[in-house]
C-alpha cells in the first residue's frame, strides 16, 4: 500500500523530550511514520521505549516537542487546544489499557458519550451506541456497569466507545494488557473484523498475538524505530510446518 | 508420523489404511493438509515389519497399502497401553538455536541479533497464519483446539527470542 | 514519636492543604474569641470606674416636678419649696445605712450646640474641689471652671467635641474645659433608659423605647432638635448651672449617696423611692436608682454587641466546619493509601484513626492558639471607641474559660469534620486501601439522563454534580450559610437606620460599634466563605481529574471543562443562596429579641445584588482552580487513574 492514496497517518521527525541537560529524557526520538488508510499496524517494544508516548503523540493527547504530524492530512502538530479536542473527539478513536469507562455510567451511556460530546442529539447517541454495542456483541449488557462487567467486556465496550463517532484512525494501547487469553481472543476477533471492515488500526502491543493481525509490524527501542517487517501473506500450506509430523 | 499414533488409532477397531488417513486429517484440520499421504502407509508397513499389527489383505480389493486392512498384534496392544501412560512432553528443541547464535557469533559469520530477527519474523508469520486458522474453525471443533496450542507455543517462543535479542543487543554494545 | 513524625511529613508533603485548614478554623476561632473576650468586659471596667471616680451607691435625682412653681423667677427655688427639697434630700441622707454622701448637686437642662450638630444636655453643676463621692475622672483636660463645662466621654465623642471647642447651652457660650468618665450615670445614649437611667431631663420629654433598646426620647418641638436625639451629660460649675436653669426648664437635683453594704443598694433604693414625686418625668427619669442598675445599663451596651458577636461566631464556626469537612474529605482519597500502608506494616485501626485525625486536631490546636490572640488583640479596638469605662483600653483579660472554650471549639471543629473519613479509612480493608480505591462516584441515573439534553458545558457540569452528592449539598449549605450572615448584617443595616433615624447627626456609640463589629464579623464571614468556595473547588477538582481528563481525551474542550466544574459549583449553590435570605431575616429577628415587628426587611435594591455577588464570586472563585486543572497533561492524570 505506497503512493496515490494520501497517508492517514503522517509523522517527520517527531520528538518528545521531557526535562532538561542532564535529567533530558528522549520519550521519542526522531521518528518518521507512514500509515496508510486502512493499514494495520502494530508497534512493539520493551517497557520504557517509547511506543505509548508515541501512541498519545499521535491521538492528539499530547503534543510533540518538534517535528511534524499530520493526521487525516490535517496538521496537527501546531494545533490548537480547541482544534486537538475536536480532532480527539471526531477523527480518532482510543483504546486504553485500562478501559477508562466511566464507573457511573453504564455501557451504553459510556459508548453514547463521545457522540453527545460531539453535539449530536440524545436520540442519534443513543441509536449509535445501541448499533455499536450489537457490533461488539454486548447488546445484553448495554444497562450494566463497568462493575458489573468482566474486564474483557469492558473492553470491548471501550472499543465501541472508541468508535461511537466513526474515527479515522483507531489507537489502540496495549488493548489486551490487562486481559486473560479468552478475553484477549475476544479482542483480538473484534481488530480482526474492524480491519477487515477498512478501519486504519495502529496498535501498541506487547502481545505477539495481537501483533500478529497486523499488516505491519515496527519495533522500537529507546524511542526510535529499529525494525519493520511486513506480515502479510503465508498460506495454510505453510501451516504443516509447524507440526512435526515426521519421525 | 510417529509410530504410537498409528497404533492407537487402530487400538479400538481393525481399520482400512485410507479410513486411518482419513481420521488423521479430521483431527489435524488444516495442519493435516500438508500432511505427506504416503507417511502412513510407511508408518503401518514398519509396525508390521515391528510385529505390532497385522495386515490383511481384503478379498476383492488391489494389494495396495491403503486397502488392506490393518490389526493390532497382542504386542501392539501392549505398546499403545504403555504410550497412553507416558508422560513424556516434546522437547521444544531451545538448544539449536541458542548454538547457532553462539557458533555464527563466535565464527563472525552472521550477526546474531540480525538471525534472532529473522527467525521472530518468521514465527510470527506463523503465528499471524495459525492465529487466522483457529478463528475460521468453526466452534467446537478439535483442530481448533490443537491451533490455540500451537498459537500460545509460538507466543512462548517469540517471548523467548525477545529476550534473547534484549540480551545479544546488549553484549554487541559491550564489545 | 511516630506519630508525629508521620505527620510532620505529611504536612510538610502538602503545606498548601495545611495552611488552608489552619486558615479555616482561624477565622472561626478568631470571632469566638472576640465574642467571649468582650462577654467579660462588661463587669470589670465598671468596677475601675466606681473605683477611680469614688462612685456612689445610690444616686437619688429630686425632679422638678415636685418643686414646680406655678410662677416666679428662674433659677433658685423659692423658700418653701427648698425647705421642703431640703428636708427630703436630709432624710435621705440619715437614713440607716447611710455613711456618707456628696450634693446635692444643681441639674439644668438645656440644648448643646457644636456648630450645626445639636442635642439635649444634662448640665450638673460641681464644685471646683474634688468631692468625696463621685467624682468623674477627667480623661482630658481640666475640670470645671466659669463658663467651662466638662463633657461625658461619650456623649463627648458622639458630638464631635474636643477640649478647646466652643459650645453654646442655650445660646450661652462656653468652652470644653474637658472630657471625664463616671460611675454615677450610663454612658451616652443610655443616659435615661431604666431601670439604670436617672436623667432628670424635662423638655417636655416623651422617652420611649423597650427594654434591651435603646431609649428614644424625643424634645417635642424645639427647634434643631432631631425628634429621637438622646440626651447627655455635662459638669458645669453650680453658679452656671443655677443661671442655666429657666422657667421653662426648672433646676432639678442629684443626690449620691454612700451606703454601709453596698451590695443593699437596690434594697435602699426600692424602700425609700416612694417618697419621690416624679409622676410626669417619664419612664425612669428620677427616683433612686442603685448602682447595680447603672452597671447594668452600661453593660447593656456591650450585650447589644453580644447579640451580634454570638450568631456571628456560630455562623463562622459552621463555615468553618463545612470548609474543614471538604478539606478532610478531599485528602482521603489521598490518605487511603497512607492508611493501607500503615495496616500493612501492622498498624491497628485504632492508629490508623488517630494518625489521620492528629494532623487535623494539630492544626486545630494552632488554630485555636492564633484565634485566641487575633481575638485579644482585637477586642480593644471594639470596646474602648465609645466605652465610657476606665481601663477598656487595655486588652480585656483572657481568662482560663476562654482559652478552654475556644481551644474546645476549634477541636470540636476538626473532629466532627474528620471523624467520618476518619473511621471509614480506619474500616477500609487494607487491600482496598492500598490499591488506592477512593470512594466510587454515585450513581444517578435521572440525573444523568437529564443531562443528556444539555449543552455540552453543563451536560458534563450536572453529571460532576450528580457524583458528589453530598458534596454539593455541602456547597449548598455553606453558600446559605454565608448569605445568612450577609443578610442580617443588610438587616441590621436596614433596621438600625429606621430605628435611630438616619437624619440624626449624631452618631450614636451604640451604633458605630455595632457596625465597626458588624464589619470585623462580615469580613470574618467572608474571608470563610472564600476559603471554602476555593476548597470545595479545589477538592472537586482533585477528584473530577480522571473524569475531566477522560472527557478530554474524548474530546471535550478544556473551557467547557472548567466551565462545567464552576456550573457543578453554581447549581448548588442557587438554591443555597436563596434559602439564605429568610434565614439571614430570621438569625436578625430571632438574635435582636425583637422578633418580625422590630425588624424592617432590606429593600430589593439590597438583597438581589447580594444573591447575585454571592453567585458570581463563587462561580469566579470556582473558575481558577478549575483552569488549572484543566491545564494538567491527560496523559499525565490518566496514567494515574489506574
Amino acid at each position: 500500500m505506497n503512493s496515490g492514496a494520501e497517508a492517514m497517518v503522517r509523522a517527520r521527525g517527531l520528538r518528545k523530550e521531557y526535562g532538561k541537560d542532564e535529567s533530558l529524557v528522549r520519550a521519542v526520538d526522531r521518528v518518521d511514520l507512514d500509515v496508510a488508510p486502512g493499514e494495520s499496524l502494530a508497534v512493539m517494544g520493551p517497557s520504557g521505549c517509547g511506543k505509548s508516548t508515541l501512541l498519545h503523540l499521535l491521538g492528539g493527547l499530547d503534543r510533540a516537542t518538534a517535528g511534524e504530524l499530520w493526521l487525516a492530512g490535517r496538521r496537527i502538530d501546531q494545533m490548537s487546544e480547541r482544534g486537538m479536542a475536536a480532532l480527539r473527539r471526531d477523527a480518532v478513536g482510543f483504546v486504553f489499557q485500562a478501559f477508562h469507562l466511566m464507573d457511573e455510567l453504564t455501557a451504553a451511556e459510556n459508548v453514547e458519550l463521545p457522540v453527545l460530546l460531539a453535539g449530536r442529539s440524545p436520540r442519534t447517541a443513543r441509536r449509535r451506541a445501541a448499533e455499536l454495542l450489537d457490533q461488539v456483541g454486548l447488546t445484553d449488557r448495554a444497562r450494566h456497569l463497568p462493575t458489573q462487567l468482566s474486564g474483557g467486556q469492558r473492553q470491548r465496550v471501550a472499543i465501541a466507545r472508541a468508535l461511537a463517532n466513526r474515527p479515522q484512525v483507531v489507537l489502540a494501547d496495549e488493548p489486551t494488557g490487562n486481559l486473560d487469553s479468552e478475553a484477549t481472543l475476544d479482542v483480538l476477533r473484534l481488530f480482526e473484523r474492524l480491519h477487515e471492515a477498512g478501519q486504519t488500526l495502529v496498535i501498541v502491543t506487547h502481545d505477539a498475538r495481537i501483533a500478529a493481525t497486523a499488516d505491519r509490524l515496527i519495533s522500537m527501542r529507546d524511542g526510535a524505530f529499529i525494525d519493520e517487517t511486513r506480515l502479510t501473506g503465508g498460506t495454510s500450506g505453510q501451516l504443516g510446518a509447524l507440526l512435526n509430523l515426521d519421525g | 508420523m510417529q509410530q504410537e499414533v498409528v497404533l492407537a488409532l487402530l487400538a479400538k477397531e481393525p481399520s482400512h489404511g485410507y479410513q486411518l488417513r482419513a481420521r488423521l486429517r479430521q483431527a489435524l484440520g488444516p495442519l493435516g493438509d500438508a500432511m505427506n499421504d504416503g507417511q502412513v502407509y510407511v508408518t503401518l508397513t514398519r509396525l508390521e515389519k515391528a510385529g505390532l499389527v497385522t495386515s490383511e489383505r481384503t478379498a476383492g480389493m488391489p494389494d495396495r497399502p491403503d486397502r488392506k486392512a490393518y490389526a493390532l498384534t497382542a504386542r501392539g496392544q501392549q505398546r499403545v497401553a504403555e504410550w497412553l501412560a507416558e508422560v513424556s512432553w516434546p522437547k521444544p528443541d531451545l538448544a539449536e538455536f541458542h548454538l547457532k547464535l553462539l557458533a555464527a557469533a563466535a565464527a563472525g559469520l552472521a550477526d546474531p541479533v540480525a538471525i534472532i530477527d529473522a527467525q521472530r519474523r518468521e514465527l510470527l508469520r506463523r503465528l499471524r497464519d495459525a492465529q487466522r486458522a483457529a478463528m475460521a474453525e468453526p466452534d467446537g471443533s478439535e483442530a481448533a483446539l490443537l491451533l490455540e496450542g500451537v498459537v500460545l507455543r509460538l507466543q512462548a517462543d517469540l517471548r523467548w527470542l525477545e529476550a534473547c535479542e534484549r540480551s545479544w543487543t546488549g553484549r554487541k554494545v559491550r564489545l | 514519636m511516630l506519630i508525629g513524625r508521620l505527620v510532620g511529613r505529611d504536612l510538610r508533603y502538602r503545606p498548601s492543604q495545611a495552611v488552608l485548614l489552619l486558615l479555616a478554623i482561624c477565622a472561626a476561632t478568631t470571632v469566638l474569641s472576640l465574642a467571649l473576650d468582650l462577654h467579660g468586659v462588661t463587669q470589670q471596667p465598671y468596677q475601675q470606674t466606681r473605683t477611680a471616680t469614688r462612685g456612689p451607691d445610690v444616686v437619688a435625682a429630686f425632679g422638678p416636678s415636685a418643686l414646680t412653681m406655678p410662677h416666679g423667677p428662674h433659677g433658685p427655688l423659692p423658700g418653701a419649696a427648698e425647705a421642703k427639697l431640703l428636708a427630703e434630700e436630709k432624710a435621705l441622707m440619715s437614713a440607716p445605712g447611710v455613711t456618707g454622701y456628696s450634693g446635692p448637686y444643681p441639674v439644668a437642662s438645656v440644648i448643646v450646640r457644636l456648630g450645626t450638630v445639636a442635642a439635649p444636655l444634662e448640665a450638673e453643676g460641681r464644685r471646683e474641689a474634688p468631692a468625696s463621692l463621685d467624682q468623674p475622672k477627667l480623661i482630658a483636660g481640666s475640670w470645671v471652671r466659669p463658663d467651662g463645662i466638662v463633657l461625658e466621654r461619650t456623649f463627648a465623642e458622639a458630638l464631635g467635641a474636643r477640649v478647646g471647642d466652643r459650645v453654646s447651652l442655650d445660646g450661652r457660650r462656653y468652652t470644653v474645659a474637658g472630657i471625664a468618665v463616671t460611675a454615677a450615670s450610663a454612658p451616652y445614649p443610655n443616659l435615661c433608659f431604666p431601670p439604670g437611667g436617672n436623667c432628670v431631663f424635662d423638655l417636655g420629654m416623651n422617652c420611649s423605647g423597650k427594654p434591651g433598646t435603646v431609649l428614644s426620647c424625643s424634645a417635642g418641638g424645639i427647634s434643631g432638635i432631631p425628634s429621637d436625639a438622646n440626651i447627655g451629660l455635662g459638669w458645669v460649675t453650680e453658679p452656671d448651672a443655677r443661671a442655666l436653669a429657666s422657667n421653662a426648664a426648672p433646676l432639678a437635683y442629684l443626690l449620691n449617696l454612700k451606703l454601709k453594704d453596698p451590695a443593699a443598694a437596690p434594697a435602699f433604693a426600692a424602700a425609700h423611692s416612694n417618697a419621690q414625686n416624679n409622676a410626669n418625668l417619664g419612664p425612669g427619669s428620677g427616683g433612686l436608682t442603685p448602682w447595680q442598675s447603672i452597671a447594668y445599663n452600661d453593660g447593656l451596651l456591650v450585650q447589644d454587641e453580644q447579640q451580634v458577636l454570638t450568631p456571628g461566631a456560630w455562623l463562622a464556626g459552621l463555615l468553618a466546619i463545612a470548609c474543614v469537612a471538604v478539606l478532610a474529605g478531599g485528602r482521603m482519597a489521598d490518605q487511603s493509601r497512607r492508611v493501607g500502608l500503615l495496616k500493612a506494616v501492622g498498624g491497628t485501626p485504632g492508629l490508623v484513626g488517630v494518625v489521620l485525625m492528629a494532623e487535623n486536631l494539630a492544626l486545630a490546636l494552632l488554630a485555636a492558639g492564633l484565634g485566641l490572640v487575633a481575638g485579644w488583640l482585637a477586642a480593644p479596638l471594639i470596646t474602648s471607641p465609645g466605652a465610657a469605662l476606665v481601663g477598656a483600653p487595655g486588652a480585656p483579660s483572657m481568662t482560663a474559660a476562654t482559652v478552654a472554650e475556644v481551644v474546645g471549639v476549634a477541636l470540636v471543629v476538626a473532629l466532627a469534620a474528620t471523624l467520618a473519613p476518619a473511621i471509614r479509612g480506619a474500616r477500609t480493608s487494607t487491600v482496598s486501601a492500598l490499591a488506592n480505591a477512593a470512594r466510587p462516584p454515585r450513581r444517578r441515573a435521572r440525573l444523568i439522563a437529564i443531562s443528556r439534553r444539555l449543552p455540552v458545558p453543563l451536560l458534563l457540569g450536572v453529571r460532576l454534580v450528580a457524583r458528589r452528592p453530598r458534596r454539593a449539598l455541602l456547597g449548598a449549605a455553606s453558600v446559605a450559610v454565608t448569605m445568612t450572615g450577609i443578610v442580617a448584617v443588610l438587616t441590621f443595616h436596614a433596621t438600625a437606620d429606621s430605628r435611630l433615624g438616619v437624619s440624626s447627626a449624631l452618631t450614636n456609640p451604640v451604633v458605630t460599634r455595632d457596625e465597626q463589629m458588624l464589619v470585623v464579623l462580615t469580613v470574618a464571614l467572608v474571608a470563610l466563605a472564600v476559603l471554602n468556595a476555593i476548597i470545595t473547588a479545589w477538592a472537586t477538582v482533585l477528584d473530577t481529574a480522571g473524569a475531566a481528563a477522560l472527557a478530554r481525551a474524548l474530546g471535550a474542550r478544556r473551557s467547557h471543562l472548567t466551565a462545567a466544574i464552576a456550573a457543578a459549583q453554581l447549581l448548588p449553590a442557587i438554591p443555597g443562596a436563596i434559602l439564605g435570605v429568610p434565614l439571614g431575616l430570621g438569625l436578625f429577628a430571632a438574635a435582636n429579641g425583637g422578633g418580625a415587628a422590630a425588624t424592617t426587611i432590606p429593600s430589593v435594591a439590597w438583597l438581589a445584588p447580594a444573591v447575585l455577588a454571592t453567585l458570581i464570586a463563587v462561580t469566579g472563585l470556582t473558575t481558577i482552580p478549575a483552569w488549572a486543572g484543566a491545564r494538567r497533561p491527560v496523559t499525565d492524570v490518566l496514567a494515574q487513574e489506574t
